[in-house]
């Protein structure tokens, strides 16, 4: 019995022990006024949250000021470990700028205006690559571009995205410059201009990706034999996969070497292989 | 006549022997104390330093390397993708005998080669602590490959590298152990109870039931990662619009890095020493020893943008930041998602150990099946699915999601998501790299290796099972590998350069490491050009050292000066993969001891169990077994054994007992001699059948370690001498666990259980 109330008593001491310690002040408290960027009070929530540590760092965040005043334990942690944290919850301070993925990923309120900070490099190369084609390529460079988007439409099984470049690509296709064709380029798109016109109406007109697909296999061989005339700056690789078509294997265009499969999807993307490698 | 040639040749030979440069280090090796976690320990420096000084030369000099072993053990210096003779290629009882403690030797070579290699310590374990640096052969300038507007940009050596507190033998023996302290410290044990909490149960069962314990990407737990020995560190010299080079090697024993940029892309010019070309990638996971160029740019004045540096386990990371001011942070890797990987893992895995790539060919890194695990290509870990688990049907979830993986291969980064992860069909060489016209010579090897007994191994043969492959001077020797382990592997090829077959015909990179990822199939070939026994082996250190490589050896060449006694010498070197590993515990509880011994290597198992009560009632007693592993996956292990017992019961003498076959025997007195084998079943229940010199039969069902939460374990025990044992420890550190078991002849029982 005594000992029944021994253990009892241990039990209730040390959890009273536990909770004075959560209770307790921050130790060796040190307060610091510090930026941090953000716009509203969800952007406060997320902010804290992320600077707060249980008795080691607690925070507070003025969206007017963009001041944020940190108390904490000054030996067990610094203010770059807490600013370190915030930045990677997405936002900008005095120590540290967010990693862009984290960024991108605030809730739209929360995506203050970031100084300091160019757009991404990556986003801007690729928009470079495809304004390049479009300004050098010539009289077909519309007609390229909008393949190549209905292309990757196809390669992440978006119907719908699929028919809308298809849209585009149709009326690039009708109003594609002939005057300024050579006579042996001129040749070729008037043997394939009313082929590749038929497909591309097909595939925005639906937006079964099943269906999209069977006219994409026509509309790839017709656009290969355009585009070996025609020729573009940037290496063009003619891609093929067994699989496609129902097993009867089919053929496509791209610009990267790396295979993205339009026919299989996400589930088969890498399925196949560069069959041609078509440059000027 | 005669004369005045041989007199012309001698002063023109003078000549050219005095227009070579002669460079010249003194490396002083020296044990040293480090503290990277806040605990002094021991390590090993070069001059004082952590990694080992940068070596620079130039194509042309000629290097000689004094290396001052002030150790009290021994040593020797590889020189890592360098073309040199082989008696200077610095691999222990291979090429020359190690450099004996308070020595000095010397290494002496011409440099023929350009490009960012390192060097380490082939001996033992020491690469782990610190004997590893970087090898910078630069290009002359007339050098008609030179690439202006990258070889004349400014350039840093990096090395990377890992630390752990644990003294590396330990780490070795840890591993041949197969506990699984290291899962504990990552926090990937994979238990049941974070199965169940997951909704993987299905997938926890099944992985047990194809006798797989948790998977994980790597083998050891380590405290740091460096870069040129720091955790954090930074070159603030670099401005607006500078481009740097960063000539980057993987010096670490065991882990690959994953590379990534705060400030943009990163361009890959050249891997393994020797240039590609530009190639733009978003990121880049470079092999244990395997080195790349890569080049940066500061985007922007007033901020320092992280070159962020992360192992494959995502335990932990290290960085090095580029330019001053405030600090643009990478996006941190997520933590990896194991029980995808581990049903990833059960898909390819059949019955018998085999793997099974479901029809597609993978080859140069391109697939890689652990983007199941990674969260920012294939989505974070689906929270929904563990907090709306009740009234769904967990099962049938599972099942619609293993059908959507046997439709066919998801495993391509680059096709999954907008990053671009390297692989090797991305290198491409700026010049061709065809070999010459001539005979060749193919060999397959098939990588194997099982985890669980930590045994590593080509065509299940470690180096001193195996002969030495001749190969003839002059001919091609393709390699075609295939690995058929659960896990990767960088193999290196010592003295030579071969070409990797990635699609770029004539310009197929050069490389001396390919990683070659499980179920991989990857071909590489190379003129055979100079005499010399070169190892060939995986760099992971554990896996080497537990005797996974091959030598290749040329036919008729002359015998290497250094090795002046061959046979000592292979007897020493095949001692690495001979070595025996012990463990040993000890159960110390109310009811007796409970413990084992073991003493194992590759092949062989001494193993003691035993049973120590208090008194003559509860009795004593040992089993003792010989045993040799049979088979790739080393499920079957025939043994001869020595068993005793004693046993005196309160008034009865010579008690008899029978088992369930009806035969009788008495546990009071008895000594037996016996043969048997110990099996193990799926879900990795160990099946022993034993048949004693007294005609008395046994046969054993046995489960230990079952991961009930990250610390708890279950044992289970059941035999047909009706006697059974059931356990449950909670283990608290490295040494020690808290056990309570059941056992029918000795009751309950609490107890502290000691391992080693």
């Amino acid at each position: 019995m005594n000992f029944k109330i021994k253990i009892v008593m241990m039990v209730t001491a040390l959890l009273s022990l536990t909770v004075l310690s959560c209770k307790a002040a921050i130790k060796n408290a040190k307060t610091e006024s510090i930026k941090v960027y953000g716009n509203c009070d969800m952007c406060k929530n997320r902010i804290e949250q992320a600077a707060n540590k249980k008795g080691i760092a607690k925070a507070d965040w003025d969206a007017d000021s963009k001041l944020l005043s940190l108390t904490y334990d000054s030996k067990q942690t610094t203010t770059e470990e807490v600013l370190k944290r915030i930045a990677y919850a997405g936002y900008d301070n005095a120590l540290f700028l967010a990693p862009d993925e984290a960024y991108t990923k605030l809730p739209g309120c929360c995506q203050y205006k970031r100084k300091n900070i160019t757009k991404t490099v990556v986003t801007e190369t690729k928009k470079d690559v495809l304004s390049d084609t479009t300004k050098k390529e010539g009289p077909l460079a519309k007609v390229f571009s909008y393949y190549f988007a209905l292309k990757d439409a196809l390669a992440k099984d978006d119907g719908n995205a699929a028919a809308v470049q298809a849209k585009a690509l149709y009326k690039a296709i009708e109003v594609a410059p002939m005057d300024k064709m050579t006579p042996a380029e001129h040749a070729v798109w008037m043997n394939r201009q009313q082929k590749l016109s038929y497909d591309a109406e097909h595939i925005k007109g639906v937006t079964e990706t099943e269906h999209q697909r069977e006219h994409f296999v026509s509309l790839s061989k017709n656009m290969y034999e355009v585009i070996k005339v025609f020729k573009m700056d940037l290496p063009v690789y003619y891609d093929y996969c067994p699989m496609a078509n129902d097993g009867k294997g089919a053929n496509w265009l791209s610009l990267q070497e790396t295979i993205n499969n339009p026919y299989m999807g996400k589930k088969m993307q890498t399925c196949g292989k560069v069959q041609e490698t078509i440059t000027k | 006549m005669k004369k005045i040639i041989i007199a012309l040749l001698l002063g023109f030979s003078a000549l050219s022997s005095l227009s070579q440069k002669i460079v010249r280090y003194d490396l002083y090796v020296r044990d040293t104390v480090v503290n990277f976690t806040g605990k002094e320990k021991r390590a090993i420096s070069v001059n004082g330093q952590i990694p080992m000084p940068t070596l620079t030369f130039t194509e042309g000099d000629t290097a000689e390397i004094y290396v001052h072993n002030e150790l009290n053990e021994k040593t020797a210096l590889h020189w890592h993708g360098l073309f040199l003779p082989n008696r200077e290629d610095g691999v222990p009882y291979l090429t020359q005998m190690p450099i004996e403690p308070h020595t000095t030797y010397l290494y002496r070579f011409p440099i023929i080669q350009t490009g960012t290699h390192w060097y380490h310590s082939h001996f033992e374990l020491q690469e782990q602590i610190g004997m590893y640096g970087s090898f910078i052969m630069n290009k002359r300038k007339a050098d008609p490959t030179f690439r202006k507007g990258i070889d004349d940009l400014p350039a840093v050596p990096i090395v990377l590298s890992e630390w752990t507190d644990y003294k590396p033998k330990n780490v070795h023996r840890m591993l041949h152990n197969a506990g699984d302290w290291f899962a504990i410290r990552k926090g990937t044990t994979q238990s049941y109870g974070e199965a169940i909490k997951q909704g993987y149960l299905k997938t926890k069962v099944k992985n047990e039931w194809k006798r797989m314990t948790a998977m994980d990407v790597s083998d050891v737990y380590y405290d740091k990662f460096l870069i040129n020995g720091k955790n954090e560190s930074q070159l603030p010299q670099f401005k607006a619009g500078d481009k740097v080079r960063l000539r980057v090697s993987n010096g670490g024993a065991s882990s690959y890095f994953w590379l990534q940029y705060s400030g943009g892309k990163i361009t890959v010019i050249a891997n393994d020493g020797n240039d590609v070309e530009p190639v733009e990638v978003d990121r880049l996971i470079i092999a244990v020893s395997e080195t790349y160029d890569v080049l940066v740019t500061i985007p922007k004045d007033s901020i320092a943008y992280e070159f962020l540096t992360t192992p494959e386990d995502r335990t932990k990371s290290t960085s090095l930041w580029l330019g001053s001011g405030v600090k643009k942070l990478a996006n941190p890797m997520p933590k990896l998602k194991y029980f995808e990987g581990m049903k990833m893992m059960n898909d390819m895995m059949k019955l018998n150990g085999d793997l099974n790539d479901m029809g597609m060919s993978m080859s140069l890194n391109r697939m890689d099946m652990n983007v199941v695990m990674y969260p920012e290509i294939t989505g974070a870990i689906n929270k929904k699915k563990s907090k709306d688990m009740k009234g769904m049907d967990m099962q049938g979830m599972d099942m619609s999601k293993d059908n959507s993986m046997h439709d066919g291969n998801q495993y391509n980064a680059n096709a999954l998501s907008d990053i671009v992860t390297l692989n090797y069909a991305m290198l491409k060489s700026p010049t061709p790299t065809k070999l010459p016209d001539t005979t060749v010579k193919t060999f397959c090897f098939t990588l194997t290796g099982n985890m669980n007994r930590y045994v590593w191994s080509l065509d299940n043969k470690v180096v001193s099972e195996a002969d030495k492959i001749l190969i003839h001077k002059g001919e091609n020797v393709r390699i075609v590998l295939y690995n058929n382990s659960m896990m990767r592997h960088p193999m290196h090829l010592h003295g030579h350069d071969f070409r990797l077959l990635n699609g770029k015909g004539d310009r197929a990179p050069l490389k001396n490491i390919v990683d070659i990822m499980p179920m991989e199939t990857d071909t590489l070939e190379f003129n055979a050009n100079v005499y010399g026994d070169w190892f060939f082996h995986c760099h992971i250190l554990y896996h080497m050292m537990s005797g996974m490589g091959r030598v290749f050896s040329y036919e008729n060449q002359p015998a290497n000066p250094e090795i002046k006694n061959p046979k000592l010498a292979q007897r020493k070197l095949f001692n690495d993969d001979r070595k025996f590993h012990f463990m040993a515990e000890n159960d110390f509880a109310t009811n007796g001891n409970d413990g084992m011994a073991m003493y194992s290597n590759t092949r062989w198992q001494v193993a003691s169990e035993w049973r120590l009560g208090y008194h003559d009632m509860h009795g004593y007693e040992i089993e003792n077994h010989i045993g040799r592993y049979v088979g790739r996956m080393q499920w079957f292990m025939p043994f001869i054994g020595y068993d005793y017992r004693y046993r005196m019961r309160d008034g009865e003498i010579n008690f008899q007992e029978s088992n369930i076959f009806g035969q009788t025997n008495t546990k009071d007195t008895r000594q037996a001699l016996s043969l048997g084998f110990v099996y193990t079943l799926p879900m990795l229940i160990k099946l022993e059948t034993e048949v004693f010199t007294t005609g008395t039969v046994l046969v054993q069902l046995k489960r230990d370690d079952i991961p009930i939460t990250k610390r708890i374990r279950a044992h289970l025990m059941i035999n047909t001498d009706k006697e059974y044992m059931i356990g449950l420890q909670y283990v608290f550190s490295r040494f020690m666990a808290l056990r309570v078991h059941y056992d029918s002849d000795m009751g309950l029982g609490f107890g502290l259980n000691l391992n080693y």
